[in-house]
């Protein structure tokens, strides 16, 4: 990416910003919602394929740019993380952790309700697949998005 | 900032422009990056006791001339402020 382009990103408003990180959050899910829903229709594989890979595109261009903006203050990357980047830092883990925490309160009760109504819950590579793509997609990417999520606008140069 | 924190007044963009340091400078000479400045000065951010302490060595000001809990009136108030009358 250019200087221009990580310049441009790292004075994105924060209104803009959240609109991301709801994107990036939200796009996985609803991708692999539509690839089960319209295996069922019977449609070409191919453009059931075509179809989840845009609607995949937004949330990995989200991804990205959250992964810019952080700007290797949460990997550590950057040099010099002074005293303002470190605490954000640690702001960013624990609201990752709260994130996280209430994500899989959520599944688990969600399963847990699903399971006591007299389903049964078939574990296969179909099934498992999406859950393991979205622990590797957005554990790393979290601290990232959340770092995007909780700083406020940059002030003016003066 | 975290939302139980209380906001810190402070005059540094005050005290830069009269020196005639950017931000950039400014932060150079503290160790920090410059955004971070930026944000102090828009009461956005907190500065840690030790990097408060830095600034007002560096402006050879006492640290509540630069950072309050309160309000800060502008400098020029304060210096040519009248003394109150005293009484005959």
């Amino acid at each position: 990416m250019s200087t221009t382009t990580t310049s441009r990103i790292e004075y994105l408003p924060r209104s803009r910003r959240r609109l991301l990180v709801a994107v990036a959050l939200v796009g996985y899910p609803v991708a692999v919602a539509a690839l089960v829903g319209l295996k069922h229709t019977g449609l070409n594989r191919w453009l059931i394929l075509a179809v989840f890979l845009l609607l995949l595109l937004p949330t990995l261009a989200a991804l990205a740019v959250g992964y810019r903006y952080a700007r290797g203050r949460i990997d550590g990357r950057r040099a010099r993380l002074d005293e303002r980047d470190l605490s954000l830092r640690q702001q960013a883990y624990a609201l990752s952790h709260r994130v996280l925490a209430a994500i899989l309160i959520a599944a688990t009760a969600i399963t847990e309700i699903y399971l006591t109504s007299g389903n049964t819950l078939r574990l296969d590579a179909n099934s498992f697949w999406p859950a393991v793509m979205w622990v590797i997609v957005y554990l790393p990417a979290l601290p990232s998005l959340m770092l995007a999520w909780i700083e406020t606008d940059q002030p003016a140069d003066a | 900032m975290p939302d139980h924190q209380r906001r810190v007044y402070n005059r540094l963009a005050v005290l830069r422009a009269e020196r005639g340091l950017s931000r950039k400078q400014l932060a150079d000479k503290l160790g920090i990056n410059y955004q971070t400045i930026g944000y102090i000065e828009r009461g956005d951010y907190n500065p840690s006791l030790e990097l408060a302490l830095t600034i007002a060595e560096l402006f050879r000001l006492p640290i509540e001339a630069i950072f309050s809990l309160k309000p800060l009136t502008p400098l020029s108030e304060e210096v040519f402020r009248e003394p109150p009358a005293e009484p005959r």
